[in-house]
């Protein structure tokens, strides 16, 4: 086609959307839509229970994200992280370190309420705290303000406590947990089996609803209702038949999701699969067997053939957006090294009866599928390495033996690289190699520790995995805080013209508790 | 102490640095003593106010940052060219920063008399600019002796500027007048005799308050609104305008009125309030009127500007777009017919800006 042509048919085709745009648009207004109040979210997680008490998470755990994700509706936090990289006020209106950032000021946000009425002080603060905070930071409080004394230079304190567990709450007489975040628990109903047919189980919920007197104003939705435990593709088919506004969706049902045209959000990689040794098996010692194993896998075909592209291959323990460094660490497959470090083993290493036995996270089919494939590769090395998921009570025969290898999935929690990487190293069992005198927050430092932790080669990262979620059309002012939560307190439904929902209609900019 | 309070940039405490983005929290060190304290606040906070000014950091610039880094993997033991430096940089970050830093890195590089090759057989030195959530992180890693060595320079995100939007350059002249970390609800141009500014009607913190601007966008007088009782809520909706020498704030469900002579004295009463209808412009050069309108979804994705013909009888004219980089939070009547005011929230930066919109003839 001549290029003159060209030129006409992108002008008519620039014409027609402009147009196009200005008769598809509402009809004039001030500004941007203007939110509307009321309306229940319909959210529906895999995940089959979880906790609110962010005394009970584990750190990494890919259940305790979850929980975090939710937890961010009831309670805040003493500061928050924007998405532009500044620090902004929560529970805490100041704060301030002395110039070896060990010691810590916090002032208490004043006239702020708990969901059951009861103000909020320094003291709240501390208890909440105290519980959470890693070993060597101490807290101590007043009526407004609170101390934060850590034993070592932490002046990544704030990426700590705007992410993480690092809630404040308050434990009541009954054991539960109030807080001052834009909603309140006002149902939890734990699974229990149906009343139609007693051996299937009706899954868990927990309904929320507006925190009426939040300092940060009320949010525009009314309330929330969580349905835990559903299977992956029923939720699909609620969010498509207008049953759901919100799911989560596993990596592997992404693409069938965005074949069916609906509306899938994805984070920043924030799951890594890896592959962790354990002295279980002896073997285990011989760093040529890591090293064998290591070179033997192929995480291109993972990421792009296993995951179809909803995974990146993993270099570094740490994800690129977190350190910014991770792409200098090279994780290059390297068969015909792996083949010629196992032919220096003993052949009853990792061959033979002398399987390596590796333990499988039971976090879902992409787990099972990857532990699989883990397998294969090693054979290709002339390794042997039997899969077996990992069971409670130990059902098949590999996982009641004792395994040396563990496939799993680590969740993170902090917006600190440092942090992060201590507690992977713990989860490692490796001895941080941290100087107490120095703060790690240094990149040179950081670089070299999760460099020494990943020569070891007792770790073998596999693939980042990023949060997918579906998100109905009607949904509106989605967003996510750096640190995964998501901003459900500023979320609105859209409803149709003419429709009867029985959701408040308000004069903008006058929603309910605005009035004074 | 080192210290970062709420408010942006109008806050005033004593020992308390203050920033245009209330994210810098490596500040300099307060002498213990008040006055001395008191004093270098005042010299250090009063030029910087409503300037977006960058952390104390020493590097404010990529450019800066490059050539520190160029030096300190010059300086890496055993380091010797010829490299082939390979470049590193994420995807949606790439377009904003340009290319200019890793010029600035090559040429600093030879400076320090380590030489840049293309040869593909060359020891190969990458480096890398990545944001992580507080940070840009620049880095240079390369192999030395059979040992990884890694050399990096850091400064804070909020240091960094993107480069100023672009002007859409035809009939719609579009100029960034005003920019502050807080959040702007709206604007309202005055003009009274030779005294011209912008009056703003924001949160510090969590108050509302009233600000007058002068041209320059300097801050120059301020009126709280907490007295008024309106409690803090996620859409509040306000609007200002200028009835003579006292300026009227708009509310849900109140009227108040601010005299600069006395901005102490706020008088509020109850009102419905009386929404702006949308603006109309009416340029010198075209007796008819174009309407302006936002059609944004919502407040989480960038909108653009509607600039139609208004009046039945001029419906064939054409309509302009103008894009803007977030959510249209209000537009306003300038002080002459041809202009207006349009307030949004930058999504890149998270700064609320306000433009001034005027129809230009000709083009």
């Amino acid at each position: 086609m001549k290029s003159t042509e060209l030129r006409w048919l992108a002008g008519i085709s620039a014409l027609a959307m402009t147009f196009g745009a200005l008769l598809l648009a509402p009809s004039p207004v001030g500004a941007t839509k203007h939110p509307r109040y009321g309306g229940t979210l319909r959210i529906e997680l895999h995940v089959a229970t979880l906790s609110l008490d962010p005394r009970e998470w584990k750190p990494g755990s890919v259940a305790a994200a979850d929980s975090e994700r939710l937890a961010g509706l009831v309670y805040d936090r003493l500061v928050t992280l924007d998405e532009y990289g500044r620090f902004q006020p929560g529970l805490a209106t100041e704060w301030s370190h002395d110039a070896s950032a060990r010691n810590w000021q916090f002032k208490i946000r004043s006239g702020v309420k708990f969901s059951d009425g009861t103000p909020l002080t320094g003291k709240d603060v501390l208890a909440a705290l105290q519980p959470l905070l890693p070993t060597g930071l101490t807290v101590s409080g007043g009526e407004n303000n609170v101390a934060i004394h850590s034993q070592r230079p932490t002046a990544d304190l704030l990426e700590q406590l705007a992410s993480g567990r690092y809630f404040i709450y308050r434990a009541q007489a009954g054991n539960g947990l109030v807080g001052t975040g834009p909603f309140v628990v006002a149902e939890a109903v734990p699974a229990a089996p149906s009343e139609a047919n007693s051996s299937v189980l009706k899954p868990a919920h927990l309904k929320f609803r507006a925190n009426e007197e939040c300092w940060a104003g009320r949010p525009f939705l009314d309330a929330i209702d969580v349905m835990l435990g559903d299977p992956a593709l029923r939720q699909m088919l609620n969010l498509q038949v207008g049953r759901a506004e919100l799911i989560d969706i596993s990596p592997d049902l992404v693409r069938k999701a965005r074949q069916e045209n609906l509306r899938v959000w994805s984070s920043a990689p924030d799951t890594l699969l890896a592959l962790r040794f354990d002295e279980a098996q002896p073997a285990t010692g011989d760093a040529r067997l890591r090293e064998a194993l290591d070179m033997s896998l192929d995480r291109e075909t993972m990421a792009n053939v296993l995951l179809q592209r909803q995974a990146i291959p993993a270099a570094g323990l740490l994800p690129q957006w977190l350190s910014g460094y991770a792409f200098l660490f090279g994780s290059g497959m390297n068969l015909e090294r792996a083949k010629e470090l196992r032919a220096e083993l003993p052949a009853n290493v990792a061959g033979g009866t002398e399987a390596l036995r590796m333990r499988v996270d039971a976090v879902g089919d992409v787990m099972k599928l990857l532990g699989e494939r883990v397998a294969v590769n090693a054979r290709q090395a002339n390794l042997s390495v039997q899969s077996a998921p990992h069971t409670v009570g130990g059902g098949g025969t590999a996982a009641s033996l004792p395994s040396g290898l563990h496939l799993f999935a680590w969740h993170y929690d902090s917006l600190s690289p440092r942090a992060e990487l201590q507690e992977i190293a713990q989860h490692l069992h490796a001895e941080p190699a941290t100087d107490v005198t120095n703060d790690s927050s240094d990149p040179e430092r950081l670089f070299a520790e999760e460099r020494q932790l990943l020569e070891t080669r007792r770790i073998l990262p596999l693939l980042l995995l990023p949060e997918y979620v579906g998100i109905a059309t009607n949904v509106r002012n989605w967003s996510v805080a750096p640190n995964g939560e998501w901003r459900l307190a500023d979320v609105w439904l859209e409803t149709g013209p003419g429709a009867s929902s029985g959701e408040a209609s308000v004069e903008p900019g006058g929603g309910r508790g605005v009035h004074p | 102490m080192r210290t970062v309070s709420e408010g942006g940039p109008y806050n005033c405490a004593s020992c308390v640095l203050l920033s245009g983005q209330n994210a810098v929290r490596r500040t300099s060190d307060c002498p213990p003593h008040f006055l001395v304290c008191f004093f270098l606040m005042i010299l250090l906070v009063v030029p910087s106010l409503w300037a977006q000014t960058p952390a104390n950091g020493q590097i404010v610039t990529l450019d800066d940052a490059a050539q520190q880094l160029a030096e300190r993997a010059a300086a890496i033991p055993g380091l010797r060219g010829p490299l082939r430096v390979e470049f590193f940089q994420d995807g949606a970050f790439a377009g904003e920063t340009g290319k200019d830093w890793q010029e600035s890195f090559k040429r600093n590089l030879e400076k320090a008399r380590v030489s840049v090759t293309e040869d593909a057989g060359a020891n190969v030195l990458r480096v890398g600019l990545a944001e992580t959530p507080t940070e840009l992180v620049l880095s240079a890693g390369v192999r030395v002796s059979e040992k990884e060595e890694a050399r990096f320079v850091t400064l804070p995100r909020t240091a960094f500027h993107a480069s100023s939007l672009p002007v859409v350059p035809v009939r719609i002249e579009k100029q960034l007048v005003f920019q502050s970390g807080d959040r702007i609800l709206d604007a309202a141009a005055f003009a009274d005799g030779g005294d011209t500014g912008l009056l703003l009607l924001a949160y510090r913190g969590t108050d509302l308050s009233l600000i007058k601007t002068d041209t320059s966008g300097t801050s120059r007088q301020f009126a709280s609104l907490a007295a008024t009782g309106i409690r803090t809520s996620r859409d509040l909706r306000g609007e200002v305008t200028v009835a003579g020498n006292e300026t009227q704030v708009s509310l849900p469900g109140k009227s108040c009125r601010v005299g600069w002579s006395t901005p102490d004295d706020v008088n509020c009463g109850g009102a419905k309030p009386t929404w702006r209808a949308a603006v109309v412009l009416t340029p010198a050069c075209d007796g008819g009127g174009w309407k302006l309108a936002a059609d944004g979804a919502d407040w989480s994705s960038p909108d653009m500007l509607q600039v139609m013909p208004d009046g039945a009888g001029r419906r064939g004219s054409a309509a302009l777009l103008s894009d803007f980089p977030g959510p249209i939070l209000s537009i306003a009547g300038a002080e002459v017919p041809s202009a207006a005011l349009v307030v949004t929230r930058n999504l890149r930066t998270g700064n609320y800006e306000v433009y001034r919109i005027t129809l230009a003839c000709g083009n």
